[in-house]
């Protein structure tokens, strides 16, 4: 019974949907942001869907490059000036929504993006129980590029430093990231989650980092900084001699520029016989809130059609972005990518990345930038436990009083 | 500043070898002896030395700049000699549609020449009043600007951007709105060529008056062409500072990449992760924004060290 | 102490006396400070008072043109001739009723001016989905603010109004003719040239400089951060909380790393005023010796620098110094060095790796300074010293040296401020990194004062904190300047140096 009244309603948003839209139509500006290289796909995009949507034909739409990271601080410093539609990474959202930048994701579009995307995407875009941004993609995580001619056995850390070594070449992995660095944390069994409530405020933290596993997997990261092939970085742009380095997608074709014949990507190595884990990430589409209803309307059904099954695919082979829509998942082009099959391969260890307060990311450099200099080099376990203590007391310090 | 100027009679000298600073006899009271030929052969390898460091940077980005971007990776390397030089990311810059960079050379230099014109207007005549002409509330003005100048500039950048965002002047009024911002506040750096004023005999001012010409007057027809090279410096200054400027001009283009100038456009080549392979292109920018303007300021060189060391010696 | 004793200590003896003495003079100089603003109070209330009993008697005294100004701003004037000035009084005086009084509330400055003490209280809501913004606290500061300025500039022009009736009427009383709207042109090409060249910079300094200012010093009261972000969120005053924030000491607060971030600014900039002024001056020494060649090329050399624009030289020289950058490299290929150096990861290598950099940068500028200042040196100094028997070291000491910091004392302050200042080149070397647990708020081992204030701005959007940042960057500035203004005669009499 519940079922069946939960489809009917459904069924009555999305016709609703349907009608409010075809009635209205919008013809006046609308701006999106998107990374440097999504400019020309989303432009031509937006014609396909100009060409589909006839009342929104009149509609003048700019494109502009702003990456992913500025987007949301630019958002929020002017949301007046801000785009209507910007892509973003996930670990922005509660901030965006904190600071009155992100309009609710339009109910039956919000129907629509739970059904078709992955359960680790549209947990990505909910807040408490409100849905607030469009998935694009479920690729934001990282795995394990390497040169098949200077590592043998990527399976393994330790062997993967040795072989680099040997050829004269680096390991890039960037310690001093929150985002890289619960590789190591959440493969050692740590755990580091926020809750929010509807509003994106933090109430709750839970954390074990400061435990055994915790210094079992500081200690891994402070033997790997040891290590004369360790180099701190995660890009291929500034890496200048990577034998291999933990990255994601988005270089997938600085990679294979810079490794020729011998590019090969796998899933993360495992330390001392455990299994790096990290963040399963996901990049989203946001509309800003709307003073016009009729623009607000023509923000909701772009990006529901810029997050559609369709346009993800065409995404992932125009730019190679892994799509977050299951059944562009299962489509046979994403399936034989050797870098999202590396990912792939990776996610099964990883967890979905949630909300974390904007202080964390800083709060983590700084322990990255501590190991990198060499400040836990001569503590023993009691004193990387007080470490990790003073990390997880801060952390739980920023949370929404 | 009347008396010709002479070199001292000593001669002072730094030995870096023995780590001690010696005296040396003037030149006509000496014969060229096997020790002084030694010191000033240590002191041409320090020069050398010197020169060999200040100019290696420049040396190095001008060789990435060359580096084919087709056959090499356009990111950065950590070799110096490119494999194969080529022209590939002066032609990108220059001629690929998708490269933005002329617009953005464009949008510099109508900033650096409004603010060349505009702010040296605004400088000569708040230094030239306040050195030159008397009355009240003359201190009081001097003292004001003294403590402004102590908030730090930044502070209020957020204030700035939503002011010339009332005007307009943010994302695609981002030129008029940064000629605006360099000149507004310009009259406040008026201590150098104040400095310079000082130094001109009020006498002249004075037998002027008596002949019945006015303040005005004064300034437009006897000042002025004795101001020849505070105005080029003050000119010069103004038209380098908007090249180097990223901090002001990202604020106040937000985003909007056709109004971004060189600074920003070429910024974020480097530090924002959407670009890969951009490093090559980022130093060929570099090589071309570099080489006019210093080619500019060398040729001007002259009226630059005396607007610096008359600054220094008047504060 | 006698002058005789003065002379018999040493050089840090006597550095100490003076900055002791500058302590010791300081109960003295707040209480002449305090003394000053009490008469500056009274005479302030005296001048009300006088301002007042003048504006009475104008009234009483004046006859009806002079009355009916005090409503209608230059109709005396007007009536008197002198259009010209009698107009503009007018039309100050309508522009400023518009602007009080517009019809539509939201851009009058009494709306703006009723909801100072708030900053807004209606919050922003949905109409359906459309979002309906409330008051915005940023503009209602901003505007705020503005209309204060406004209403003093109505005050002082309003009361300028009725002394030109006053002065009028007398003149013509005693005989005298007014002067005309062509008088007045001429006289601001002439008497009054003063007030034509300096009214553009005034305004551009009072919009840009002042007004900003004001604003951010009263944004350090406000909770103005990224939770309170016009115009979905409201913001309010909230009095002390910040400077508490930033200045006390539990974990929660920045205290500790503040006193940190300070220290190396004052550290840095030490050496990098001091670094670079005696190795530009040695630089410059050499440069000019006789019997060297090429002075011309070598300056060139290092003058080049001054020119190429920072962002493209100190990019690209922060990216050799990185740990697979060009010189680890190389270090590495040639067999010097194991691993690389850490001249960007470790706090003390990258302090002084940043430093040294600095040199690069700074010595050209000092070189040219020193140059000029050297040849200003009177030659009968060296001579004399020479028949004393002095030798090259001790004529260093005893003349160049003593003349060039005579010279270049107020140099040396605003240099010492200005790099205090100095965002460029930790911004773009290092932005602040490396990070640490140790610190907090972003904020890393070689991050400035104005670095950290930038990031609080740009990447955190925290700008309460920033605006209490900015007010204690001047209250350093001020403090430094204060001490040294007191210790250096050179400085003080900075004026009188023409």
């Amino acid at each position: 019974m519940k079922k069946v009244l939960a489809m009917l309603l459904c069924a009555a948003m999305l016709l609703g949907m349907v009608s409010l839209a075809s009635a209205e139509g919008y013809s006046g500006d609308l701006k999106i942001w998107v990374a440097e290289a999504a400019v020309d796909f989303t432009k031509e995009q937006v014609e396909a869907f100009k060409a589909a949507h006839p009342e929104y034909a009149g509609m003048n739409v700019t494109v502009e490059a702003v990456g992913e990271g500025d987007a949301a601080s630019k958002v929020i410093t002017d949301v007046t000036a801000a785009a209507d539609l910007f892509g973003f990474a996930q670990d922005q959202l509660a901030r965006l929504v904190t600071a009155g930048a992100l309009e609710e994701v339009e109910p039956g579009n919000a129907e629509i993006v739970k059904a078709e995307n992955d359960a680790g995407s549209v947990g990505a875009v909910t807040l408490g129980e409100k849905m607030y941004a469009y998935p694009l993609t479920s690729d934001n995580g990282y795995f394990l590029y390497y040169d098949k001619s200077v590592v043998t056995d990527p399976s393994d850390l330790d062997a993967i430093l040795a072989d680099c070594e040997k050829a004269g070449k680096s390991f890039y992995f960037e310690m001093n990231s929150g985002w890289y660095q619960t590789a190591f944390f959440f493969g050692a069994g740590c755990q580091l989650t926020f809750e929010t409530d509807n509003d994106g405020n933090l109430v709750k933290m839970n954390s074990t980092y400061a435990s055994e596993e915790g210094v079992k997997a500081l200690k891994a990261m402070i033997k790997l900084s040891k290590s004369p092939a360790f180099m701190n970085g995660s890009s291929f742009s500034t890496a200048t001699n990577p034998g291999a380095i933990v990255d994601g997608t988005w270089d997938s074709t600085a990679a294979k520029e810079a490794f020729g014949d011998n590019y090969a990507a796998a899933k993360l190595p495992t330390v001392d016989g455990w299994q790096l884990g990290g963040f399963g990430g996901f990049k989203m589409l946001g509309v800003k809130p709307q003073e016009d209803e009729a623009k607000l309307g023509a923000c909701d059904a772009l990006a529901a059609y810029l997050s559609s099954e369709e346009v993800q695919l065409a995404r992932y082979n125009a730019l190679g972005w892994g799509p977050s829509n299951m059944k562009a998942q299962k489509s046979d082009a994403v399936q034989a990518d050797v870098a999202l099959a590396a990912l792939a391969d990776q996610l099964q260890y990883t967890i979905p990345q949630g909300q974390y307060p904007g202080e964390y990311w800083s709060l983590a450099t700084g322990l990255g930038d501590d190991i990198i200099a060499k400040k836990y080099d001569n503590l023993d376990d009691a004193g990387l436990m007080d470490v990790l203590k003073t990390f997880e007391t801060t952390c739980e310090g920023y949370l929404t009083k | 500043m009347s008396e010709k100027k002479q070199i001292p009679e000593v001669d002072i000298v730094v030995d870096h070898e023995a780590g001690v600073i010696r005296e040396v006899k003037p030149e006509h009271l000496r014969s060229k002896s096997g020790h002084e030929r030694r010191i000033n052969t240590s002191i041409y390898a320090v020069l050398i030395l010197i020169s060999v460091i200040w100019l290696a940077p420049f040396v190095f980005l001008v060789f990435q700049s060359f580096r084919s971007y087709a056959t090499e990776s356009g990111a950065m390397v950590a070799y110096l000699l490119p494999k194969q030089w080529s022209l590939d990311n002066y032609i990108w810059l220059l001629t690929d549609p998708s490269s933005k960079f002329l617009r953005w050379y464009g949008n510099t230099l109508i900033v650096a020449i409004f603010c060349a014109v505009l702010q040296t207007f605004m400088v000569l005549s708040v230094s030239y009043t306040l050195s030159r002409l008397r009355f009240r509330g003359r201190k009081l003005i001097m003292n004001v600007v003294l403590v402004l100048g102590m908030f730090p500039g930044f502070l209020t950048m957020i204030t700035l951007y939503f002011l010339l965002k009332q005007l307009g002047l943010t994302q695609a009024g981002a030129v008029p709105g940064m000629i605006l911002i360099y000149v507004a506040s310009s009259g406040m750096g008026y201590y150098i060529s104040k400095g310079f004023f000082d130094t001109i005999p009020k006498s002249l001012d004075e037998s002027a008056r008596i002949d019945g010409a006015t303040r005005a007057q004064v300034f437009r027809m006897i000042i002025m062409p004795l101001a020849k090279p505070i105005v080029i410096y003050t000119v010069l200054m103004a038209f380098m500072a908007p090249w180097g400027d990223y901090v002001f001009a990202s604020y106040i283009a937000f985003g909007s990449e056709p109004n971004y100038n060189v600074a920003v456009g070429l910024y974020q080549w480097v530090n924002v992760a959407d670009y890969q392979g951009f490093f090559t292109r980022f130093c060929a920018g570099g090589v071309l924004v570099a080489v006019p303007i210093t080619a500019l300021f060398l040729a001007l060189q002259k009226y630059y060290v005396e607007g610096v060391t008359g600054g220094a010696v008047k504060g | 102490m006698t002058d005789l004793e003065y002379f018999k200590l040493s050089k840090p003896e006597k550095m100490l006396r003076s900055v002791g003495g500058f302590f010791a003079r300081l109960p003295g100089t707040i209480w002449n400070g305090i003394k000053k603003l009490g008469l500056f109070i009274v005479s302030l209330v005296r001048g009300i008072g006088t301002n007042l009993a003048d504006l009475v008697a104008t009234f009483k005294d004046g006859d009806w043109k002079t009355r009916l100004s005090y409503l209608i701003m230059g109709f005396g004037s007007c009536a008197r001739g002198q259009w010209g000035r009698g107009i503009l009084f007018f039309l100050f005086q309508t522009v400023f009723n518009l602007y009080m009084f517009f019809p539509n509330a939201q851009f009058s400055g009494c709306y703006y001016l009723g909801k100072l003490s708030t900053l807004g209280t209606i919050e922003t809501y949905k109409e359906g989905r459309r979002t309906v913004y409330g008051d915005n606290s940023f503009f209602i500061l901003l505007y705020g603010v503005l209309t204060l300025f406004f209403i003093v500039a109505f005050i002082y022009t309003w009361r300028m109004n009725v002394k030109q009736n006053r002065i009028s009427e007398q003149l013509l009383k005693s005989g005298h003719k007014l002067k005309t709207t062509k008088d007045d042109v001429a006289s601001l090409m002439d008497e009054q040239f003063h007030k034509t060249m300096l009214a553009l910079p005034t305004l551009g300094v009072t919009i840009f400089t002042i007004l900003p200012i004001l604003f951010m010093i009263l944004v350090a009261f406000t909770n103005f951060d990224a939770t309170h972000q016009p115009p979905s969120k409201l913001f309010t005053w909230v009095g002390w909380d910040n400077f508490k924030q930033l200045l006390s000491t539990d974990t929660t607060s920045y205290g500790d790393t503040f006193r940190h971030v300070l220290l190396w600014t004052l550290i840095w900039a030490f050496f990098a005023t001091f670094l670079n002024y005696f190795l530009g001056m040695l630089v410059a020494i050499m440069i000019n010796k006789k019997g060297i060649k090429l002075k011309k090329m070598w300056r060139t050399i290092l003058v080049m620098t001054i020119a190429i624009p920072q962002f493209v030289s100190l990019l690209y020289v922060s990216k050799m110094f990185a740990a697979d950058g060009l010189i680890n490299t190389y270090l590495m290929k040639w067999g010097w060095i194991s691993s690389p150096l850490p001249f960007w990861t470790d706090p003390t290598w990258a302090r002084v790796t940043i430093i040294v950099i600095n040199v690069w940068i700074g010595i050209p500028y000092l070189m040219l300074i020193a140059t000029g200042i050297l040849m200003n040196i009177p030659a009968d100094l060296y001579e004399s010293a020479r028949i004393d028997g002095a030798n090259a070291f001790q004529m260093y000491k005893k003349i160049t040296l003593p003349y060039m910091l005579f010279v270049t004392g107020p140099y040396l302050l605003t240099s010492f401020t200005g790099n205090i200042n100095n965002f460029n080149v930790i911004f773009l070397l290092s932005q602040g990194k490396p990070l640490s647990l140790q610190l907090s708020g972003n904020a890393g081992y070689t991050d400035l004062l104005i670095t950290w204030l930038y990031k609080m701005t740009v990447n955190d959007t925290n700008y309460k904190l920033a605006a209490v940042m900015g007010i204690l960057v001047f209250v350093v500035t001020a403090v430094i300047n204060l001490i040294v203004y007191n210790m250096i005669p050179s400085v003080k009499n900075e004026e009188d140096f023409q």
